[in-house]
């Protein structure tokens, strides 16, 4: 019990600390707690806090299960719909280019299909997270495009949602084409009934929560998610499908802005320690095999962030020095690269993606916030021509 | 001015100000309560930003609408509205308005001001009538022109 407690305490402290020294500089927190994971993990000289992953399995699923929560509780068809048709085209354009690519690429490494499914989310899906904090740090927030960069990202969410509950199926060890579709007939089947109860339900789950006392509501929407994951993972949906899911109904029964305040604390210790015990799997040894397609990955995640962010900046007639904002903002990869990686390492798929997002992570989460900060002097090698300015508000 | 406003998903809300003095001006206003005020020149430059957190925006607000006061001493507190004066004063014992009626001391035509409510004990009387009489502990709320004040505090409030 003891050593259990100081490996926890150990791991909350090493996260937050190191994460600490990247926050000064201005680089965001989730490379630096995955990097903990590895420096004080099994796989690497000096102190190693952790032997075995699996013992903080629980509290790092636990971790996934209130990141996906959060994001449920936050989703919002209004939001989609207040941006209007032309944002829901710079999103559609954005997961386009960058998904259609990523499978393309993954399909092009030769790891095989799924895993080539599995990259081509980790590569396609910015990080909400380290989006939304660059444009508040940044002090970008009132300008014309930051709504544009926001959008996409609310279009990326959905799009998650979507693909996690694709994936799993898929990701399971389903033998011949019948199981799989009994697989998918019950993912599809899980997924409905859950809509059907965020839609037309709530009052069935509102007798659950109790939003008069922050202490029994705190209590009983933890409950409500983590068995909700429960029951998912058991049908074989995956369990961060069912916390998005158990969010979503949560977020109907009007207790919504009430239960998001109240997981956020939650949410962000427990997601370190996810990012944690990611980064202890994580054998830097294995980073030199998979250099090549990390390389090879960015590049491409760059040129086509570039070119995106340059499509959706003429949709809208903004000028180069937003081109550069958008392409440059929404390349950051987080959270979400990293709950597929995990998914398919769960799933048993092919090694090698743990240490090739692990590294993808790293180099994009602190990369992209680097090159964002500096988009005003990038976007002067940009022709002026590419991007006639027109003038709006 | 034309206000617009804006979701911004995932932190809150947008307002833009459009063009004011050259600048535009826009408030964000965050889900946690924080507030973000950018002001830009327009063009490539850097916008300044003031962050202000919940309680701060508000006095911010107060102040901006020209209606800023500080609840914890109520004696002092006075709002000014357009040159307009709002007061709270307190009668003593041996105030010199103590035992007469608002018309005997002629209020309104030799202070310039109104007398617009008595907070006596646990009662409230809005308006009062100028038969009115005023009694030692009795709280008045004064509007006029913040340059009469003084006159007023003479006439009513001061030992006689």
């Amino acid at each position: 019990m003891g050593d259990e407690l100081v490996a926890l305490g150990g791991a909350f402290l090493a996260a937050g600390l190191l994460a600490r020294v990247g926050r000064r500089v201005g680089l965001p927190t989730i490379p630096f707690f995955m990097l903990a994971g590895v420096v004080f993990g099994p796989h690497t000289p000096g102190l190693a806090l952790v032997e075995d992953p699996d013992d903080l399995a629980l509290v790092a699923t636990l971790g996934l299960i209130l990141l996906l929560f959060h994001l449920g509780l936050e989703f919002s068809l209004h939001d989609l719909a207040a941006g209007g048709r032309k944002l829901l085209g710079a999103g559609a354009v954005y997961l386009g280019l960058n998904v259609g690519g990523g499978l393309l690429f993954g399909l092009a490494l030769g790891w095989g299909g799924r895993e080539a499914l599995v990259i081509a989310g980790a590569i396609g899906i910015s990080s909400s997270a380290i989006v939304t904090k660059l444009l508040v740090e940044l002090r970008r927030l009132a300008n014309p495009e930051s709504r544009l960069i926001l959008g996409i990202v609310v279009v990326e969410d959905i799009f998650l949602a979507l693909y996690l509950a694709l994936l799993q199926p898929v990701l399971g060890n389903a033998r011949g084409a019948g199981e799989a579709a009994l697989e998918f007939g019950r993912a599809a089947a899980f997924l409905l009934v859950m809509t059907a109860i965020a839609r037309w339900g709530s009052q069935w789950v509102r007798p659950l929560l109790d939003g008069r006392d922050d202490e029994l509501l705190t209590v009983c929407f933890l409950g409500f998610a983590v068995l909700t994951a429960g029951v998912a993972h058991e049908l074989g949906v995956s369990e961060a499908i069912g916390a998005f899911l158990a969010g979503l109904v949560v977020a109907e029964t009007g207790l919504g802005e009430q239960v998001e305040r109240l997981v956020l604390p939650l949410r962000d210790a427990f997601a370190a320690l996810f990012f944690f015990a990611f980064g202890l799997t994580i054998d830097p040894g294995d980073a030199g095999a998979v250099a090549g397609p990390v390389a090879a990955a960015v590049l491409l995640t760059l040129a086509l962030n570039v070119l995106a962010g340059g499509l959706a900046a003429r949709m809208h007639s903004f000028g180069r020095r937003a081109a550069a904002n958008i392409g440059l903002t929404v390349l950051g990869r987080g959270e979400f690269s990293l709950i597929l990686a995990t998914l398919a390492v769960g799933a048993g798929l092919d090694a090698r993606i743990g240490p090739f997002v692990a590294l993808y992570v790293l180099v994009l989460a602190i990369g992209g916030p680097l090159l964002a900060a500096r988009s005003g002097p990038i976007s002067r090698t940009i022709p002026t021509r590419l991007f006639p300015e027109v003038a709006h508000s | 001015m034309s206000i617009e406003e804006h979701d911004l998903p995932g932190i809150g809300r947008r307002y833009d100000l459009g063009d004011l003095d050259g600048s535009r001006v826009s408030v964000v206003i965050h889900h946690g309560g924080r507030r973000d005020i950018y002001l830009s020149s327009g063009g490539d430059s850097e916008p300044s930003v003031l962050s202000l957190n919940d309680r701060q925006a508000r006095q911010l607000g107060a102040i901006l609408g020209g209606a800023y006061f500080q609840p914890a001493v109520v004696a002092e507190i006075e709002a000014a509205i357009g040159g307009l004066l709002i007061d709270w004063v307190t009668l003593d014992a041996d105030s010199r308005g103590v035992g007469r009626t608002i018309a005997e001391l002629e209020i309104r035509r030799r202070t310039r001001m109104t007398v617009v409510a008595i907070l006596r004990e646990h009662t409230t009387l809005t308006a009062p009538e100028p038969a009115e009489a005023l009694h030692a502990g009795d709280q008045l709320v004064i509007v006029g022109r913040r340059e009469d004040l003084a006159a007023f505090t003479r006439h009513v409030v001061d030992r006689g």
